[in-house]
């Protein structure tokens, strides 16, 4: 039995304006979905052309709630996003030719070679770089949310996690201290209905991961996480509520996972029919038909949107093929932090 | 975007895991046409099965992996050429070249490499002169291992190691507290600074190489501060060697000279004549030495104990002579004593060659092991520097040493034709034997001595 | 100056800079309202506030990792764990983000970690551990042993200071037994830098927390018979003064180290490993270590006696090093 509400999809340019978009950020935030399609779809070739070493992982079908939750994000929140969350990068202005550099483990990438994949993420735009053991970030991003409460300053963290993660201890422990302490923090959880192989009924038992908010103490709501338009309301709305000290909400944004765990795996235990139908709700196909029956999108702005997103992903890959592999001698550095290190914007 | 070089197409790795794929087919054929990202060949891994898209905009110049092969990943499967470009054909590589053996190092005999057979030092016991010595051979002095059944075999840690080599100390000399009676630290430590040895040295009596003793009054000074005008420097390891050497020859030999003039007028005349003979044709000198060197080996078979040696209550004599030759080395550097094996078979110009090749290798650092150990007998020269008599130290284990001096024209008593005295301008040579006492007798020693310079005084033309 | 106990210096020392910094801030088990389960924190919620004197719930995870995010954001967190023995369930957090987060994303996180360590009191399993070893282990972390309330002060404060990770050991049993001079004034004590607690000439004793004050009874008793035993407090071992060590070993060539925490793999075996590497040719003994045994703490008082190194083995170890 769900106890979480479930989002009503946007119906119209009124509401959305409402909830603080006008039509130029209408229009960015299709080049945004464009740009995170893009920069993943890229890296698959470059992939399999051998140039990104390791693994690789994409969010294709998470876009719309990734960046439907940053575009409700302030400059001056933080989060720690995941591997499905692309497009959060992206909106907060991470730098596409950095994002391939770090694929490509280069030196320019934003751990200067230490990490892969998306295991990035740049302090100065408020994101905080996630790890492999999941949903290890949590605490940590409730812990921002700590800072904030103590200083008494209207700022929010956001915390992603993945249904399959929901199931680990720090989980628990994040939300219920989050909970139990009214902390400005917003919890998003990426329900892409498999965890690798595991579907959704082997990972957990009640019917919405966003049903747990309650026993922590808040609310929850599940969002489709194809719609852009009503993953942004629901974020912002939750976002203000937590700025304004209401305290904690669990967002659930539905989606399935359009491809493999990573690019090794082909998805083949996931039944054709959930990839034709959720295939049928793509989040950019969704946003453009949206777009063009709500706002009047043309042809000339969507070639012109298109084209500027080719360029940049074009140049992006270039800058960054072309960009140097870290020098062997920096291997032994910066494992310890040193008092200068402390001057961030974060760390003040 | 086209390429301007050549384009390597390689096994992509569809995985962490994945460590090889298959080709399971080309979807272009060699010389056709490709765009940068169009779909090239389809590959199989143990994840997946995939297409790959070509790296670049050009001809597909050459497979280099066909349909049904399986490669490790990275392995180059494909080169993509600029549209036009020539096909280079990948060869196999070159197997590596055999990499030319490392030359040979040359032995430095010099410098104190030989091996463990001791050489008298000349140590001028009283006043040190600039006198070239046969540079002894420093062992290394921590023989715990060479017990040869006087001691047990002890532990020896790390410690005592190092401080018994930086002092040139024997470790089984000195009496130890530790457990099972080893040296500890304290024991050595202590003993290098009282220079006490704790049982009486017997005199070096093990069978060949003697193992040396350490030195009974080595004790080293302590280091003090060093006063204004003072400079101290720490000595080398040739110097040490030498100085544990001088020490233990003269504790061991009872030393003991006699001198004899020799009128080398005779053969000064010979040498003029041979100079010029020798230089044309055989490119060596016939020096003094030469001359002396062969009548000291013709006497030597007359006076076998000369040329012999004490072991343990035995007296070692040869029927061969190993002539030792003190060299000076450059820069004030040491000594050193290379040995002509079997001199005895040599002839004046092969003994002249024999001396000039072994100086020479011995100032060239070029001497092996061989040439520095195995003398029984040593001649050192020290005459060049116009001395008239010293009396040099014996190269242990030998029983003499010969001392050669400056030749010089002195006016001297001779008789003339008529029986009558006269003086005449001879040149004179001193010389001097140095012996061990404990095997030779003053008698012998002169006799040695007197026959030595009777074949001096009478060599002749056909005297080889 | 004033004589303190080592507990004392703690508290005054956190207080201190909390009362310098308004980052500052502590976070853990019982430290508000009830003053922390050993009062370290005694008084501090009514100096401060409930927002910078926490009380957590049973969550070490997410007051370890909430510290990071918290230390991200520009605060100085510091941790309290009820005993050191409940940190293994946040080494996760630690080693994972913590310990990485500066390596591979350039982010610092200055956090501190209070665990109150060791036994001899019937602990028991859980509750006496000194669970040193696998952090020192870990590149990203700090480990910090303070043995005297004078060095207490100072390593915590450096340690709130330090733009690192750094766990910080306190020795329960240390607490109220031990009382000594400590600076009024505020002061840091470096990572890295032993302190000499004896000087000696004939062995090498390195030793930190607790066992300093075992090692210093064993060496009076044998300076009767003779023998001059130099101790090395560590003080710290990630960093660790390799330097002094290897000085020490130079001086007597005899080392004997001593640890609390267990034998196999406990921080000793990279000290004897790093003397035997690096100070070889001046050894006239092996490298000796005293710990206690491979076992989990036992409860019973003789068992424990047993388990813990007393005076009497360290006397015992000395004597066969000093007869080598």
């Amino acid at each position: 039995m769900a106890v979480a509400r479930e989002a009503e999809p946007v119906s119209s340019l009124t509401e959305i304006k409402e909830a603080g978009l006008d039509r130029e950020d209408l229009l960015g935030i299709y080049r945004n979905l464009l740009l995170t399609r893009g920069i993943e779809e890229r890296g698959h070739i470059l992939y399999k052309q051998g140039k990104i070493p390791g693994s690789f992982y994409t969010g294709r079908g998470n876009e719309a709630a990734s960046v439907g939750i940053a575009t409700a994000m302030r400059p001056d929140d933080v989060g720690t996003p995941l591997h499905r969350d692309m497009g959060v990068h992206i909106v907060r202005g991470v730098e596409p030719w950095r994002i391939f550099a770090q694929f490509m483990g280069r030196a320019d990438g934003p751990t200067k070679g230490k990490d892969g994949n998306v295991h990035m993420a740049d302090d100065r735009l408020g994101l905080i770089a996630m790890v492999s053991h999941l949903p290890a970030m949590l605490p940590v991003a409730v812990g921002c949310a700590l800072a904030f409460r103590i200083r008494e300053e209207k700022r929010v963290a956001l915390a992603w996690f993945g249904e399959g993660a929901s199931a680990r201890g720090d989980t628990h422990e994040g939300m219920n201290l989050a909970g139990v302490r009214r902390l400005p923090v917003v919890f998003i959880c990426d329900n892409n209905q498999w965890a690798y192989s595991t579907p959704t009924h082997l990972e957990y038992a009640c019917e919405h991961i966003a049903d747990r908010a309650k026993a922590y103490g808040f609310d929850g709501v599940v969002v489709d996480g194809t719609d852009v338009l009503a993953v942004y309301r629901e974020a912002k709305a939750a976002i203000d509520k937590a700025r304004e000290g209401g305290g904690p909400t669990l967002i659930e944004c539905l989606t399935l996972r359009m491809e493999g765990h990573a690019v090794h795996d082909d998805a083949s235990y996931v039944p054709k029919e959930m990839f034709e139908e959720w295939g049928k709700r793509d989040p950019l196909e969704r946003y453009r038909t949206w777009l063009r029956e709500n706002a009047q999108f043309t042809d000339e702005e969507e070639e012109e949107i298109r084209g500027e997103v080719k360029k940049v992903l074009n140049d992006a890959v270039k800058r960054a093929d072309e960009s140097p592999m870290p020098d062997v001698d920096t291997l032994l550095d910066g494992v310890f932090a040193n008092p200068e290190d402390l001057e961030t914007p974060h760390h003040k | 975007m086209a390429t301007g070089t050549a384009v390597d197409v390689v096994m992509p790795q569809m995985g962490v895991s994945v460590s090889e794929g298959t080709i399971t087919k080309w979807l272009k054929s060699e010389g056709e046409a490709i765009a940068a990202d169009e779909s090239l060949l389809e590959i199989s891994t143990d994840k997946v099965d995939t297409e790959v898209p070509s790296p670049a905009t050009g001809v597909l110049q050459q497979i280099l992996a066909q349909e049904g092969e399986t490669v490790a990943v990275g392995t180059k499967i494909a080169v993509i050429a600029p549209e036009g470009a020539p096909v280079e054909r990948q060869e196999a590589p070159e197997p590596p070249t055999a990499e030319a053996a490392a030359e040979a190092e040359a032995a430095s005999g010099a410098e104190g490499e030989a091996p463990t057979q001791q050489k008298a030092e000349e140590a001028q016991a009283p006043a040190p002169e600039p006198v070239p010595a046969p540079e002894p051979a420093p062992a290394p002095p921590a023989q715990a291992e060479e017990g040869n059944g006087r001691r047990e075999a002890k532990f020896v840690s790390p410690v005592v190691a190092r401080i018994a080599a930086e002092h040139n100390i024997d470790v089984s000399s000195i009496e130890g507290t530790g457990r099972g009676g080893r040296v500890t630290k304290k024991d050595i430590l202590a003993y290098v600074e009282h220079g006490q040895a704790a049982a009486p040295a017997a005199p070096a009596e093990a069978p060949a190489p003697a193992a040396p003793e350490a030195p009974k009054a080595a004790a080293p000074a302590q280091p003090q501060e060093p006063q204004a005008g003072e400079t101290v420097e720490p000595m080398s390891a040739m110097r040490k060697g030498i100085a544990e050497h001088m020490r233990r020859s003269l504790d061991t030999s009872a030393h003991v000279t006699s001198s004899i003039e020799i009128d080398m007028t005779r053969i000064a005349a010979l040498r003029q004549r041979l100079k010029k003979e020798w230089a044309g044709s055989y490119g060596v000198n016939p020096t003094y030495l030469a001359f002396v060197a062969r009548a000291v080996v013709d006497t030597l078979k007359d006076y076998p104990w000369i040329n012999g040696e004490i072991r343990g209550d035995s007296i070692v004599t040869r029927n061969f002579v190993n002539l030792g030759f003190a060299v000076e080395l450059a820069d004030g550097k040491g000594l050193i004593v290379p040995v002509v094996k079997n001199a005895e078979t040599l002839n004046l110009l092969g003994m002249a060659k024999a001396i000039t090749d072994i100086a020479q290798r011995a100032r060239d650092k070029q001497l092996l092991p061989d040439d520095v150990q195995g003398g029984t007998f040593t001649i050192t020269n020290p005459g060049g520097y116009g001395t008239f008599h010293g009396t040099p130290v014996i190269s242990q284990p030998q029983a003499a040493i010969l001392g050669t001096y400056a030749v010089v024209k002195r006016p001297w008593v001779v008789e003339d034709e008529d029986g009558q005295d006269a003086i005449a301008i001879r040149s004179m040579m001193n010389v001097t034997l140095t012996y061990d006492h404990r095997l030779v007798d003053g008698a012998l020693a002169g006799r040695f001595l007197r026959d030595l310079r009777e074949r001096l005084q009478s060599w002749d033309e056909s005297t080889e | 100056m004033a004589v303190k106990t080592y507990l004392q210096a703690i508290s005054d020392g956190l207080r201190s800079e909390m009362q310098r910094d308004k980052r500052v801030f502590i976070i853990g088990e019982d430290v508000g309202v009830y003053g922390g389960a050993f009062k370290v924190t005694q008084g501090f919620q009514e100096e401060f506030g409930p927002w910078r004197v926490i009380d957590a719930p049973l969550s070490e995870t997410a007051i370890v990792g909430g510290c990071t995010g918290a230390a991200i954001m520009g605060m100085r967190p510091v941790a309290e764990m009820q005993f050191a023995d409940f940190i293994s369930c946040a080494w996760d957090h630690l080693v994972t983000v913590a310990a990485k987060q500066r390596y591979r994303a350039g982010t610092p996180v200055p956090i501190t970690v209070r665990l109150p360590s060791g036994g001899g009191f019937s602990g028991g399993p859980f509750h006496s551990q000194n669970p040193e070893s696998s952090f020192a282990h870990i590149p990203g972390l700090k480990v910090v042993c303070p043995a005297t309330p004078a060095d207490a002060k100072g390593l915590l404060i450096e340690a709130i200071q330090d733009p690192n990770p750094v766990l910080y050991f306190e020795h329960k049993h240390l607490y109220r037994r031990i009382k000594d001079e400590v600076p009024e004034e505020r002061y840091t004590v470096p990572f890295g830098e032993a302190r000499l607690h004896r000087e000696g000439d004939d062995i090498s004793l390195i030793t930190w927390g607790a066992m300093v004050y075992t090692a210093s009874e064993a060496a009076q008793k044998l300076e009767e018979e003779g023998l001059s035993v130099e101790i090395l407090d560590l003080r710290t071992l990630a960093p660790w003064d390799k330097g002094a060590v290897l000085r020490s070993v130079e001086k007597t060539s005899k080392a004997l180290i001593l640890h609390e925490d267990t034998h196999t793999g406990g921080f000793g075996a990279e000290i004897a490993a790093t003397i035997s590497e690096d100070a070889f040719e001046n050894l006239d003994a092996p490298v000796r270590r005293i710990a206690a045994p491979d076992t989990p703490v036992p409860f019973s008082p003789p068992l424990e006696k047993a388990f813990i190194p007393q005076v009497e083995d360290v006397v015992a170890g000395l004597k066969e090093l000093a007869e080598y």
